[in-house]
């Protein structure tokens, strides 16, 4: 820990002393919770809250926002986030959604979907051994007796997220490498066996922005809301000098 | 011209004393709050507000609605940073946080670590307490006026020192419960000029101190908003949403209600406990909103803790139930929460003797009460509910009791605690470590603290000594992970689920992703239930859960239930029926059945059990037996006691294998034994809605008189 200097410029509130008993405090109630220690990243995302929050707080007495200093720290450290977040303009202008569209593609990817049938074998009942023998059956076009399905027999446009809901991972795994228009298996789900006729694929994609602008707008002045808050520490966490034990153990 | 003028020089304070006068004579008594609520009639919250439009975000592929309907999984019952209580317990995720939990991303508890879901959910509801919605960052700043008053000084100094600590649970718990208890609900007397515009305008909010309703319209347009911006029709459902917190005046009976709407409009502010305490008034509230074309459920929640006012047998001010009441109660309140963190409302050992699973996640207390008050187990319980409103219908009431179920978890942090494995309560910073919700010893600088606190506030000692220590005993051992609202519906649309409730085709889950189907029908046993076409016939043939199966002739019903396990969860250990059912003579019987065995175990014809099936849980390390239980059990099932003229009611209830509870779980992950006094396992469940037998029309009618049954032939 340095030492406090008790004889302090005019800048004295300028400096923030992070003392190790916050900081053990924070990470016992922590540890308490999560049952482990927290990583470096986790700790610096911890102290970074304490910081910020601080910061926060300076700002808004500085402001006078605390009147007879008997506001509670956090109360005005959420209040000047709000005032930040109120001075946002409420209508984007198309050159600012086009930009925040660019920079944000990948975030409007439209997972694939797919549509198909199956046919489904519990694992109850020796699904793979039966599977296999569906899939003989319908090679030489008999008749397959299969099980019903608890979540239905077609599907038309499911979402990958879905499907790894209702099948599990390796099932839409094992899916994603499958053919179109042909029977594909055994694959296996959580529940069983499956055999798979795919009829057609909607590959994943990277929308129009015509196509999700309601969305992007939404998250454009979501953003603005979370931005103002953090270019404003930002601008003004410069001005600050942290102080803090960089040895500290727990 | 001039004499004009002075005519109404004259009128003006003349309008204003008979103004006066008539608020005199509504108000003139120094009755609490509570009383000139009841005289000043509320009801200027019908103003609907469009908060956006319901219009689709993207043009992306929907998944085709699926007429055999599918099962969608969400929490209706979720409070963050707006509800009075939150700021208590240090939360300040907003709706917007809370709707990013539901779609999978990770959010920060109070105390700073991250809480994020196995799986996303299908659809969630923000639904902040209505009344003081907003309000307490009004009191903690001392820059408004409205700090200014002797109710909001606690709130200046809560955290002056330390932000988030467990040190400040004591007067955080207090805060709570003064609320609560209304204590801070002062007017500003009867001839303050707020008092006259709240009688004008007809919202008697702005009659008190603690009210400003410009902080109240933003946190709720916050809230509406929130919800349709993160709405995604086909892929996620959010619904505008907000909770009627009420109890009754004196024995504190939980009354609370979730207010769900139906559509992107909703008034112009959530009507409140300060609008009226009584929930037929608010019943009344949504059949005017109905009438604007805006439709809602009202959901109650937490009857285990309303000491038997939940579900009485006469109305709030003890009057008969009548069939206009209990068609007005079942025309706003479809479903009932039967399960969340604040226990289970099934049944009680108390109330179903024969039910070996009735022990389950039970918290006896009365909600919010301080000292923690008993909670009498009748009228507080679903199951009793059901077989009330039947002796209701009996004795020529009407049945206000025909409710479907669901489940939700009341978190106060934005994020619902579904996982035992990974829970972290609901109420922030009070019962946010293992520690504090009494899993763990406390270490001895808390047993003071708790010591201390208890004395301060005067309230009975909150530790017990077992054999590893001190632990806290607050009252949060009783709490659990649960609970999850599920739907049969055809698509993921906020229409296509809302729709869903109000058919009551809902099931209730403790947190588990379990689904169940549940049929009833005169024809279902010629049903392949090994044939694809199984669903679709069983809709063409029967009726589903939440329906009423009409009695034909002599037949006799027939069952078919389906349920799937949870493939994060423990497999399915069996499926049951529970049946109830009115006699001749009006006395109701209850019965459980076990319908499924797992591992194709075969069901006992004389106890109506399956054998045990061997899975067992190490209390060491939380494993299961591995390869016991099933992924899927179904069954086609006939009722072996059916009388055609008993007016019954059957639900089906799932068990999963036992698992460990999450009272074990921290205490293992933390290196102790789980505590004694506590159960190690719970048995993970879903319940369907109930589906309703009624007897054919009989040819002789039970007219009940002055307590006694005289059957009159009607063909005579």
């Amino acid at each position: 820990m340095y030492l406090v200097d008790t004889a302090m410029s005019a800048d004295e509130d300028k400096n923030i002393f992070v003392s190790d008993q916050e900081i053990l405090s924070l990470i016992s109630a922590w540890k308490s919770q999560v049952g482990r220690d927290p990583t470096d990243d986790e700790l610096a995302r911890i102290i970074n809250n304490l910081i910020d929050e601080e910061i926060l707080y300076r700002e808004a007495l500085v402001l006078g926002l605390d009147q007879e200093d008997t506001i509670i720290k956090r109360r005005l450290a959420q209040k000047i986030s709000f005032l930040k977040e109120e001075s946002i303009p409420e209508i984007p202008t198309p050159k600012e959604l086009n930009e925040y569209y660019e920079n944000n593609k990948e975030k409007y990817y439209i997972e694939s979907s797919y549509t198909f049938t199956h046919y489904y074998f519990s694992e109850n009942d020796n699904s793979l051994d039966r599977s296999l023998q569906a899939l003989k059956s319908i090679q030489e076009n008999n008749k397959v007796n299969s099980d019903p399905f608890y979540l239905g027999k077609t599907f038309a446009n499911e979402p990958l997220r879905n499907i790894n809901t209702n099948f599990g991972t390796s099932f839409s795994k094992e899916l994603m490498k499958a053919n179109v228009n042909q029977w594909n298996g055994p694959l296996q789900s959580t529940y069983g066996h499956h055999l798979v006729y795919i009829n057609s694929v909607n590959p994943g994609y990277i929308p129009e922005i015509e196509e999700v602008l309601r969305q992007v707008e939404v998250d454009f002045l979501q953003m603005k809301r979370d931005q103002a808050v953090k270019e404003f520490l930002n601008s003004i966490r410069s001005k600050y000098t942290i102080y803090i034990n960089p040895d500290l153990k727990f | 011209m001039k004499s004009i003028f002075i005519k109404l020089l004259i009128a003006i304070p003349l309008i204003y004393l008979a103004l006066f006068i008539g608020l005199w004579s509504s108000v003139s008594d120094t009755r609490p709050i509570i009383s000139l609520l009841d005289m000043m009639r509320s009801d200027s919250a019908t103003k609907i507000i469009d908060f956006s439009s319901d219009e689709e975000k993207s043009s992306k592929p929907k998944p085709k609605p699926n007429k055999d309907k599918n099962p969608y999984y969400g929490d209706l019952h979720v409070h963050t940073k707006h509800s009075f209580d939150a700021y208590i317990f240090g939360v300040t995720a907003t709706p917007n946080d809370a709707y990013r939990y539901a779609k999978g991303e990770g959010i920060m508890h109070p105390m700073g670590y991250e809480m994020k879901l196995k799986e996303p959910l299908d659809f969630y509801s923000v639904t902040d307490h209505g009344f003081f919605m907003g309000m307490m960052n009004a009191w903690a700043d001392t820059s408004t006026d409205i700090s200014q008053n002797d109710f909001a000084l606690p709130f200046h100094n809560l955290n002056k020192e330390e932000n988030l600590t467990v040190e400040s649970a004591g007067p955080r718990s207090a805060l709570f419960s003064t609320i609560l208890a209304g204590t801070i609900a002062t007017t500003h007397g009867n001839f303050h000029p707020n008092t006259l515009k709240a009688w004008l305008t007809k919202n008697t909010q702005k009659a008190l101190k603690s009210f400003d309703y410009d902080i109240h319209k933003s946190a709720w347009e916050d809230v509406a908003r929130s919800a349709n911006e993160h709405n995604d029709p086909g892929h996620f459902t959010t619904f505008i949403g907000y909770e009627f917190t009420t109890s009754t005046n004196v024995e504190g009976g939980n009354l609370h209600r979730n207010v769900i709407f139906n559509s992107s409009k909703a008034p112009i502010r959530p009507w409140t406990r300060i609008d009226s305490i009584n929930p037929e008034d608010l019943w009344t509230w949504q059949d005017k909103l109905r009438d604007k074309g805006v439709d809602t459920v009202a959901i109650p929640h937490n009857p285990n803790g309303s000491n038997g006012q939940m579900f009485e047998m006469e109305t709030f001010y003890s009057d008969p139930i009548n069939k206009e009441y209990a068609e007005k109660r079942m025309r706003n309140e479809p479903i009932v929460e039967v399960t969340q963190v604040k226990g289970t409302s099934e049944t009680h050992p108390l109330l179903s003797p024969d039910d070996e699973w009735a022990d389950f996640e039970i918290m006896d207390v009365r909600v919010g009460s301080r000292p923690p008050t008993y909670s009498k187990p009748s009228g507080s319980y679903v199951r009793e509910a059901y077989l009330n409103g039947l002796t209701l219908e009996f004795t020529k009431q009407g049945n206000p009791y025909k409710f479907g179920l669901i489940g939700s978890s009341d978190t106060h942090t934005g994020a619902g605690a579904f996982d035992e494995s990974n829970y972290w309560s609901k109420v922030g910073i009070l019962d946010g470590d293992p520690e504090n919700r009494g899993s763990t010893p406390l270490a001895q600088e808390n047993i003071e603290r708790l010591d201390n606190y208890m004395r301060a506030f005067n309230q009975p000692r909150s530790t017990v000594t077992l054999d590893q220590g001190e632990y806290a005993n607050t009252g949060f051992t009783q709490w659990g992970a649960s609970g999850l609202a599920a739907v049969w519906a055809e698509e993921n649309t906020r229409d296509s689920i809302f729709k869903a409730f109000k058919r009551k085709e809902t099931f209730a889950t403790t947190g588990t992703r379990i689904a169940v189907r549940f049929f009833g029908g005169y024809n279902l046993s010629s049903i392949d239930l090994n044939s694809e076409m199984l669903v679709s016939q069983a809709y063409q043939k029967g009726v589903t859960m939440g329906s009423d199966l009409v009695g034909d002739g002599d037949k006799t019903p027939e069952f078919i239930v389906w349920a799937q396990r949870d493939k994060n969860g423990a497999p399915l250990q069996r499926v049951q029926i529970i049946k109830g059912w009115i006699d001749a003579s009006g006395r109701t019987h209850e019965k459980v059945y076990d319908v499924v065995c797992s591992d194709g175990l075969q069901v006992d014809p004389v106890t109506n059990r399956c054998p045990d099936n061997g899975a067992k849980v190490n209390i060491n390390d939380c494993s299961i037996t591995q390869n016991i239980g099933s992924s899927e059990l179904k069954a086609n099932w006939v009722d072996p006691d059916f009388d055609k003229e008993n007016k019954s009611f059957y639900y089906a209830r799932v068990l999963e294998n036992p698992s460990c509870r999450w009272s074990t779980w921290d205490a293992i992950s933390r290196g102790f034994k789980p505590r004694e006094d506590l159960h190690d396992t719970i048995q993970e469940r879903a319940w369907s809605s109930p589906i309703w037998y009624i007897p054919p029309a009989s040819d002789v009618d039970v007219v009940p008189l002055g307590g006694t049954v005289r059957l009159i032939n009607l063909s005579t």
